[in-house]
């Protein structure tokens, strides 16, 4: 009678893929349409082999224990009054970043997950997807409940969605998501699985929650473990969607390579902001920029994956040769260009410490204390002098990445990188070779771009005066934006600190 | 005496979110409304669909049914992820506790053959309708306009995955851990002739662009199907000495229960919009008139195999009282039913 139990694995099929039936009262191509304009070919769903095996009842059973402890951490930190034990009000900046820039990229990715849950023609896939997609959410919803707290307290976080969808430095990371969505599914898996979770994830996201750790901030730091678990299913999904897609044909190898080097560099730029946040936000620091980069990408993507990688025909990205030259700058010419133009931030700037500037002269020898340093103490010197330098007019941004053209020749750190393209009659320009790569490929793309400047100039923005921009940008001018050392983030942070230790009221 | 435990308070500067104070007044808002409000981005997007030039990467036109305030409107269950997973996983514990108490006592194997036959010929094959839905949801929570809507649709297609496993958990509890009747199953789905008419409209409902009138086609499924296997057939199991199924269809009843909520409420958002009432009223008019016909005629098939298989002489009965309810419900929703009452398609 009793029969013989099934595998776990065959258990987990009849659970999730063996729902699947192929459509016969309509065709199956109109039901699943958005999978062979990219030229991909899929001869065989059924050879993706499942990273995890999730089911629904062990999925919520694991998640809604790990929100409980989550929110216990988040409340206890909020009736603590916990963020007053940070390492110092500045730290927050880079919370802002992160609400502004990074939590509406964790929506996206929410809603186009389940893009691929609904259209991708194999189930297994399907179904990781449609878990990515609910985590996704999950990230965006604690994210904004974690730092809900600090908006009580700090300016700059107050209207992130609105900023997210207007503001000039915001459109960095709008667009690269934007460029994911717009992309075809595979194209947005390579850019976003693989890229983003995986190849980039140790630079991109893991930053804020160390720099949180580092800073006091328990909150967001336990919201980072809690999201560890989630995070490294992504980056399973993030190698094994890769492979996949290389080992099901051939033909799928050069396109694959080219979105590989795409999303490199759309990446790579991106952790511009990335980089400035690590070097100049942070009070207590994590590590250098430089270091960052050389531990999670040189070492850990460019000699540990890449070298797997070259069995599929793959090979490291194009242009990566100059990620590892800029390396030694990047931080600082990203940061220099957010200085200037903060006072059309929802984020304070402000110059390194002296402290500051000696870790940076020991953690880059070869360009701080000639290019940089001397930047830093005029800036500073001129603030001294009550003339705080801002950059009073609009900067020309890349086509393709959106960063002001404060870029350097690569190696060259005193002389202005510029490309251009023409395109229908009309020029284009960029700050790098990759950008400029990037647009060559795809024209039509990016010709489309929403540039902030332009659609400024364009009076898209509310108005053609800074009050005006700022007002439809939804920032308050004197609470939100400008230098550090006169904001009332700062102002308020002495008063909470100020008193006698000893009794009080 | 009291216990006065003194804080470190500092006053915050502001209560919360501008667009969350704005809306709801200069208060501190709820988790939920923290969670759920003006997250979507709406405006400014970089670059056209490559997979769809007609359309911005959330546009309001992906539906023809419209919301004055993309935030009009707001799930009644007060859902964002946690509380979600939360009663989700609660569901499952429940029910597993449920299949637990029924495999300790055997009483699958004390089922009546005919009761058998209802969960083996008719239940169980509907693991496949609940991936349907769940494709369907999933396409609302991606084309969705506004969280609020999208959150609910993908919990929705969450909960359809989740149906589909608990009705193969059944099956596999039916097999005793093997995969037979699920197989069978399957079949059923595929070939059997009471199926097709609900197979046939969910793969019908999976090409329809517009997301919203997929859910409501697929509503006017579910509002016939639920009634008819989990309230009718649980009263008649009772009396049939089919306890198993009464117990098992007890969790899939208070699922429906809960669904409902946010559906109705939908509903009720298009229908009462201040601006797009009376265009909204007319759009689910004329998808009802495309769908409702083949929903009622799906059910109708499956019912009268039902009566066939099962030796149910309730059921066909039970079918016509949804078809009827269902048009009742849809008037009383403000949506006119034109079609002649239950014509197949």
């Amino acid at each position: 009678m009793a029969k013989a139990k099934l595998s776990m694995r065959e258990r987990y099929r009849l659970l999730t893929r063996d729902l699947d039936w192929e459509p016969t009262y309509v065709d199956p191509k109109k039901v699943y349409p958005y999978t062979r304009y990219e030229g991909i070919k899929i001869h065989d769903w059924d050879a993706w082999d499942d990273p995890f095996r999730l089911t629904i009842d062990s999925y919520c059973k694991y998640q809604a224990e790990k929100d409980k402890k989550l929110y216990a951490v988040i409340d206890g930190f909020a009736q603590g009054q916990g963020h007053l034990s940070l390492t110092d009000a500045r730290y927050v900046n880079s919370l802002k970043l992160f609400l502004q820039g990074v939590t509406p990229l964790e929506y996206q990715a929410h809603r186009h997950f389940g893009y691929l849950a609904r259209h991708l023609d194999g189930p297994g896939a399907r179904f990781a997807a449609l878990c990515q997609s609910i985590d996704e959410l999950r990230h965006t919803q604690t994210e904004i409940h974690t730092i809900s707290q600090y908006n009580k307290y700090y300016g700059g976080l107050h209207n992130w969605s609105r900023m997210h969808d207007r503001v000039w430095y915001l459109s960095v990371p709008k667009s690269f998501f934007d460029d994911g969505l717009s992309a075809g599914p595979f194209e947005f898996l390579t850019a976003i699985s693989f890229s983003f979770e995986y190849f980039l994830t140790n630079l991109l996201f893991v930053p804020f929650m160390s720099g949180a750790s580092f800073n006091g901030d328990l909150a967001t730091m336990t919201f980072g473990f809690s999201a560890q678990s989630d995070e490294s299913r992504h980056m399973t999904l993030g190698l094994e969607v890769l492979k996949f897609m290389l080992e099901q044909d051939e033909d799928n190898v050069p396109i694959i390579q080219d979105w590989v080097d795409k999303w490199f560099w759309r990446g790579y730029r991106l952790l511009g902001l990335v980089a400035a946040m690590m070097d100049y936000m942070l009070p207590r620091k994590i590590m250098s920029w430089k270091e960052a980069f050389e531990l999670y990408l040189e070492q850990q993507m460019l000699e540990g994956l890449f070298p797997d990688l070259e069995y599929y025909g793959i090979r490291p990205p194009r242009h990566v040769e100059q990620a590892i030259t800029e390396k030694e700058y990047m931080s600082h010419q990203v940061y220099w260009i957010l200085y200037q133009f903060s006072f059309a931030a929802s984020f304070n700037t402000t110059v390194p410490t002296d402290e500051e500037l000696d870790w940076m002269s020991g953690a880059y020898p070869e360009t701080f204390d000639r290019f940089y340093r001397p930047l830093w103490e005029r800036a500073r010197r001129l603030e001294e002098e009550g003339n705080r330098f801002f950059f009073r007019g609009l900067p020309m941004l890349c086509q393709t990445c959106q960063i002001p053209m404060g870029f350097s020749e690569p190696g060259d750190p005193s002389t202005l990188s510029i490309r251009t393209s023409q395109f229908r009659g009309e020029r284009f320009n960029f700050c790098s070779d990759g950008c400029k790569w990037i647009f060559d490929r795809e024209p039509e793309k990016y010709v489309q771009a929403w540039l902030p400047v332009h659609q400024i100039y364009q009076g898209n923005c509310g108005g053609t005066t800074i009050p005006e921009v700022l007002n439809w940008y939804g920032i308050q001018d004197g609470v939100d934006n400008g230098e550090y050392l006169t904001s009332p983030d700062k102002a308020n942070w002495d008063k909470w600190h100020t008193g006698a230790v000893v009794g009080g009221a | 005496m009291g216990y006065e435990l003194r804080t470190n308070v500092v006053e915050p500067v502001r209560n919360g979110f501008s667009y969350l104070t704005e809306r709801f007044g200069d208060r501190p808002a709820t988790r939920y409304q923290e969670a759920s409000f003006n997250v979507q981005p709406m405006e400014n997007f970089q670059y056209r669909p490559t997979w769809d030039a007609d359309h911005e990467l959330y546009d309001p036109n992906y539906s023809a049914l419209k919301l004055t305030d993309p935030y009009g409107y707001t799930d009644p269950r007060q859902y964002y992820y946690t509380p979600y997973v939360a009663n989700a996983a609660d569901r499952h514990e429940s029910f597993a506790q449920t299949l637990k108490y029924i495999e300790d006592r055997r009483l699958l194997d004390k089922l009546p053959e005919n009761w058998h036959t209802v969960l083996t010929g008719f239940v169980l094959p509907l693991r496949h309708y609940e991936q349907g839905a769940q494709l369907i949801s999933t396409n609302a929570s991606r084309f969705g306009y506004g969280t609020t809507v999208t959150q609910a649709a993908c919990f929705a297609s969450f909960d359809r995955i989740g149906n589909a496993q608990l009705l193969s958990l059944i099956g596999l509890a039916l097999a005793s851990g093997a995969a037979d009747t699920l197989t069978d199953a399957k079949k059923n789905w595929l070939y059997a002739p009471h199926l097709q008419g609900l197979r046939r409209m969910v793969e019908e409902l999976l090409v329809e662009p517009d997301w919203a009138a997929g859910l409501i086609g697929l509503d006017l499924l579910d509002e016939q199907l639920y009634p008819l296997l989990y309230e009718h057939l649980d009263e008649r199991s009772l009396f049939r000495n089919a306890a198993a199924y009464s117990l098992l269809a007890r969790h899939f009843n208070d699922w429906y229960a809960g669904h409902r909520k946010w559906l109705n409420a939908l509903i009720k958002a298009w229908t009462k919009d201040p601006q797009h009432s009376d265009a909204n009223t007319k759009v689910l008019g004329e998808v009802v008139d495309r769908w409702y016909p083949r929903a009622c005629g799906a059910v109708r098939e499956f019912a009268r195999g039902l009566a066939d298989s099962a030796g149910s002489v309730s059921v066909a009965g039970a079918a016509e009282r949804g078809v009827a309810e269902l048009a009742a419900s849809l008037t009383r929703a403000g949506i006119p039913v034109n079609a002649p009452e239950g014509v197949t398609a």
